[in-house]
């Protein structure tokens, strides 16, 4: 039974060629780009499109297995620990869902706050996490975060319509 | 013996017993994916934690991973090398069209500027020489500047000097290379000079070498012709010929010609003498302005 409180919502489906192929090209940019493009070291491709699918789907359990499937192979092309990534990217695709089912994501406004409020919330679980796992973690600096959700927010402005494209009604 | 009935066993439990789980069972149902990511939460943690006690090993799935991005990554790059490559190429090609466009006008600039300069250093050393002529000279003269050409196609020239000037008619005109003419007709602010190889014109001249004297007529052609000078004279091409000074205009001693030919005549020689003065592109000349008035005569001027 659905909860009262949540309003009825449009679920829609997404070209299954287009999702492959755009979550094996965000792995690549996010691994090659920044060799080319020092700015590109604050783009986070893989977390866009969870947050985009997500939200799209409007499904926890879909967002929490991408979320954990891109936020690992993202672990596995790092150098880091494995599960960093996985852990953070799970936390936002579940509440990508949850919020794209209590709010009307095809607005822009909701889109973009959500987005720049979980590319906030996603950098500040592994700042937690890297606190917690190692003794010398980097120091939390502000703007660096600030930056990264300008960024990543921009960088949405421009994926998110081409991602459009794709998506059909359910 | 004691026996129990299932259907009694089951209705015991019933409806109370069943509740239990049943309402567990719908919370689980309903906050299923809460407990989806709880349980992938824990089993990343776990994960971080072993790896972050074990420390020989790479974990496979980085194996896995690196191994299936490694060409692709590998191709982008090669591709993202080429279209910089390309891009670098395309832009250094524009920079060279630019700098070649920027060169090309810096170069006509150049030219331009040469032309400008090799013609103020010509006219530098034409107006040293004409000034060292003026110095050396024991006579007054006075600097002009060659304006126009007479329009009837003679040889005459005008210069932009005139009346006001103090120039009046029958005054010698010269360059430092040698005698041009003398002034034919004066205005206010300009003079008509007659060159010495117009048909008209005549000058007292010797030649410099025997002293023997003649007189220089315009052959109206660019030379002149040295009549008057007797056959039996010794006469050789190359022979310098200047002014005797007898027609009472030119001073004496001033480089007229060289002798370009020399043949005999029925009395006198027939002599082609080769103006010294560069008559065909005369730009700036000295009227010499009391040659005889001072009774000076030029004894060393060329």
């Amino acid at each position: 039974m659905a909860n009262s409180t949540e309003r009825p919502v449009a679920v829609y489906r997404i070209n299954r060629a287009a999702f492959g192929i755009s979550l094996f090209v965000a792995l690549l940019l996010q691994i090659s780009l920044p060799i080319k493009l020092p700015l590109a070291r604050l783009f986070d491709f893989p977390l866009l499109l969870t947050i985009y699918y997500t939200s799209t789907r409007r499904s926890k359990v879909f967002g929490i297995v991408l979320g954990t499937a891109l936020g690992l192979m993202q672990d596995a092309l790092s150098h880091g620990l494995i599960g960093m990534f996985g852990i953070a990217k799970a936390v936002v695709g579940y509440l990508a869902a949850s919020a794209s089912v209590k709010f009307e994501m095809e607005q822009l406004g909701a889109r973009y706050i959500l987005t720049g409020f979980l590319v906030c919330l996603h950098a500040l679980i592994l700042v937690a996490l890297r606190r917690l796992l190692f003794e010398t973690a980097p120091p939390f600096i502000p703007l660096d975060l600030a930056s990264t959700v300008i960024v990543n927010v921009a960088l949405a402005l421009l994926c998110f319509p081409l991602l459009d494209r794709f998506k059909h009604p359910a | 013996m004691l026996r129990v009935n299932p259907l009694e066993t089951t209705q015991a439990h019933s409806p109370r017993a069943k509740e239990g789980p049943q309402v567990m069972q719908a919370f689980i149902i309903r906050h299923a994916s809460f407990f989806t990511l709880v349980v992938v939460l824990l089993a990343q943690l776990l994960l971080l934690a072993l790896q972050a006690t074990s420390k020989h090993h790479v974990p496979l799935i980085k194996v896995w991973a690196v191994a299936a991005f490694d060409p692709f990554e590998r191709s982008f790059r090669g591709l993202a090398d080429g279209a910089s490559g390309a891009w670098y190429s395309y832009h250094d090609l524009r920079q060279a069209e630019r700098e070649n466009i920027k060169l090309k006008q810096q170069l006509a600039e150049a030219r331009a500027r040469i032309l400008q300069l090799s013609q103020d250093g010509a006219e530098n050393e034409r107006l040293r020489a004409l000034l060292g002529l003026q110095q050396r000279l024991p006579l007054r003269t006075l600097g002009a500047t060659v304006i126009a050409a007479s329009p009837g196609g003679g040889s005459a020239i005008y210069i932009d000097k005139g009346m006001k000037d103090g120039l009046r008619t029958d005054l010698p005109v010269i360059t430092p290379e040698g005698v041009v003419g003398k002034i034919i007709a004066v205005f206010n602010h300009t003079a008509q000079v007659l060159i010495i190889t117009d048909g008209s014109s005549g000058v007292g001249s010797m030649l410099e070498k025997s002293g023997v004297q003649g007189v220089l007529k315009g052959g109206g052609d660019g030379v002149c012709h040295l009549d008057y000078i007797m056959n039996g004279e010794k006469v050789e091409v190359g022979d310098t010929v200047v002014t005797s000074g007898l027609d009472q205009i030119y001073p004496k001693g001033l480089l007229v010609g060289t002798v370009l030919k020399v043949s005999q005549g029925n009395i006198y020689k027939n002599i082609t003498v080769k103006p010294a003065a560069p008559l065909d592109r005369l730009e700036d000349v000295l009227v010499i302005l009391n040659s005889f008035q001072d009774k000076k005569d030029v004894q060393t001027f060329h």
